[in-house]
């Protein structure tokens, strides 16, 4: 045999296992990305839980401040029921700032504030804030590492009609650095 | 800021770093056996194969037992989560896992201790264990804590806990053979003959009863060597991890302003601490497992 043939063989043979591995590293950061959401939803799905808990703890000492749990269950249900990660995040920050409003009126109970429930609940809930904070991070970063595996030569050509995702926005409020009070 | 990657990103890419590091080691863990050989006029492949059977035994035990012995040396206690301090920190540590992408969450100990200090171990990070001293507890803020713990977390994400277990136990393996050696030559044992050899031969025992006597040391000074760097890799990769360099640098500085108490604790897994438990360097030296503190700092604060 000619050895041009044999060369030819071995480039074609190399050019396909390289094809493979980048083909799989694409689709190993997609699975990556699929994981990101479902760690995210995990929290979302624990701050859900905890949330009712809570309000029934302040209800104990303020019973009378009605608008604001109306609020905070309303989107509580908002966030339940939302699709998708974008809308599911916004309904989640959207939850956050009434929860803010809840916090508040808290402080102007100090039997509500040295109650070792709340207490318990309220570091249980920054800590469930913080954990989604942290997971919407790890996400945007598993995001922008696929968008640059699927964009970037030579692995745009082995991108098998990928799109690229979208990054979850990061609320105005904790751009700086994911919060850690615990009050 | 750099981008933190997947951890089956970052798993895969350290794996070559370890490959590396393992070669090295079991070069020198070859060369001794070649030279022990030589030495004692025993037939290399034998020997070998012999160093080979003892060895693998050796680490596989040793590997297994490492993580207890190493929280029994510390005396470290799961963490209580009845106790609030001690709640936040396992609060903190679940934080960092979901950071870092890492799960199962590891498991939190506390090593009742005035120093300011933490450390991660186990075999690797399915099994981690984060144990952080109750002096930490006490004297960090929450944002400090959190840098330490993202040191750490870096540590498992890294690989360096499990690189660690296994750079340990063969460290030991070289320096027990080196020993062995050693005294067995001392006290007449050994099938050493005393008939002359040819010149080049003798000057070839020379070489490798040098060899016997210096492999542990280089073993160690080679560990020590990629030890610092991981230092520097895990305070960036934490810092990747909290998106907030100031928390660790200010627990480093905090930590830089004591010095170590006498300290409980196993010394050879010093390198496994946030800074060395037993010695403050503040040089930077072939012999310590961390780099200075300062120059730690200050990088963390974009100052070097």
């Amino acid at each position: 045999m000619e050895p041009v043939f044999w060369i030819l063989i071995a480039l074609v043979v190399i050019l396909l296992f390289y094809a493979i591995s980048k083909r799989n590293g694409i689709v190993r950061s997609e699975n990556q990305v699929a994981n990101a959401w479902s760690q995210i939803d995990v929290q979302l799905q624990r701050r859900g839980e905890l949330i009712p808990n809570l309000v029934e703890t302040v209800k104990g000492y303020a019973a009378h401040e009605k608008g604001v749990f109306a609020a905070v269950s309303d989107a509580r249900a908002a966030m339940v029921s939302a699709k998708g990660p974008a809308e599911k995040m916004k309904a989640s920050n959207a939850l956050t700032a009434t929860l803010g409003r809840l916090f508040a009126i808290a402080e102007a109970y100090p039997e509500l504030k040295a109650n070792t429930n709340f207490l318990q609940l309220q570091d249980e809930l920054s800590h469930t804030e913080n954990k989604v904070a942290f997971a919407r991070q790890a996400y945007n970063d598993a995001v922008t590492y696929f968008n640059n595996a699927i964009t970037v030569f030579p692995g745009s050509l082995f991108r098998g009609g990928r799109s690229k995702k979208e990054q979850l926005a990061v609320p105005e409020a904790s751009k700086a650095v994911p919060k850690v009070s615990f009050a | 800021m750099a981008l933190a990657l997947p951890l089956a990103e970052q798993v895969r890419r350290n794996k070559s770093a370890t490959v590396r590091l393992f070669v090295l080691v079991f070069l020198i863990l070859g060369g001794l056996v070649f030279s022990v050989s030589l030495y004692l006029q025993v037939p290399l492949v034998p020997a070998l194969v012999l160093a080979l059977v003892i060895g693998a035994i050796y680490l596989m035990i040793s590997s297994a037992s490492s993580v207890p012995a190493i929280l029994a040396a510390a005396r470290a206690r799961p963490a209580n989560p009845e106790v609030r301090e001690e709640k936040l920190l396992m609060y903190a540590v679940e934080e960092m896992a979901v950071a870092g992408g890492i799960t199962p969450v590891p498991k939190v100990y506390v090593q009742e201790d005035e120093d300011i200090n933490a450390f991660a171990t186990g075999r690797n990070y399915k099994e981690a264990i984060v144990c952080v001293t109750t002096g930490a507890l006490k004297s960090l803020s929450n944002e400090e804590l959190q840098g330490v713990i993202g040191h750490e977390m870096s540590h498992i994400r890294n690989q360096d806990i499990k690189v660690t277990t296994y750079a340990i136990a063969l460290i030991g393996l070289i320096a027990l053979l080196a020993e062995i050696v050693l005294r067995s030559m001392f006290f007449g044992g050994g099938r050493r003959s005393n008939s002359k050899e040819g010149g080049g031969n003798g000057l070839l025992l020379i070489i490798a009863l040098a060899f016997i006597i210096l492999a542990p040391i280089i073993s160690r000074l080679v560990y020590f060597a990629i030890s610092r760097k991981r230092e520097y890799l895990a305070d960036a990769s934490g810092a990747e991890l909290t998106r907030n360099p100031e928390g660790l640098a200010s627990a480093l500085e905090k930590i830089a302003a004591t010095q170590p108490t006498p300290n409980r604790g196993d010394r050879t897994v010093a390198a496994l601490y946030l800074d060395n438990p037993f010695r403050r360097g503040h040089r930077a030296s072939a012999f310590s497992t961390h780099p200075p503190i300062q120059d730690r700092i200050a990088r963390l604060r974009g100052k070097a």
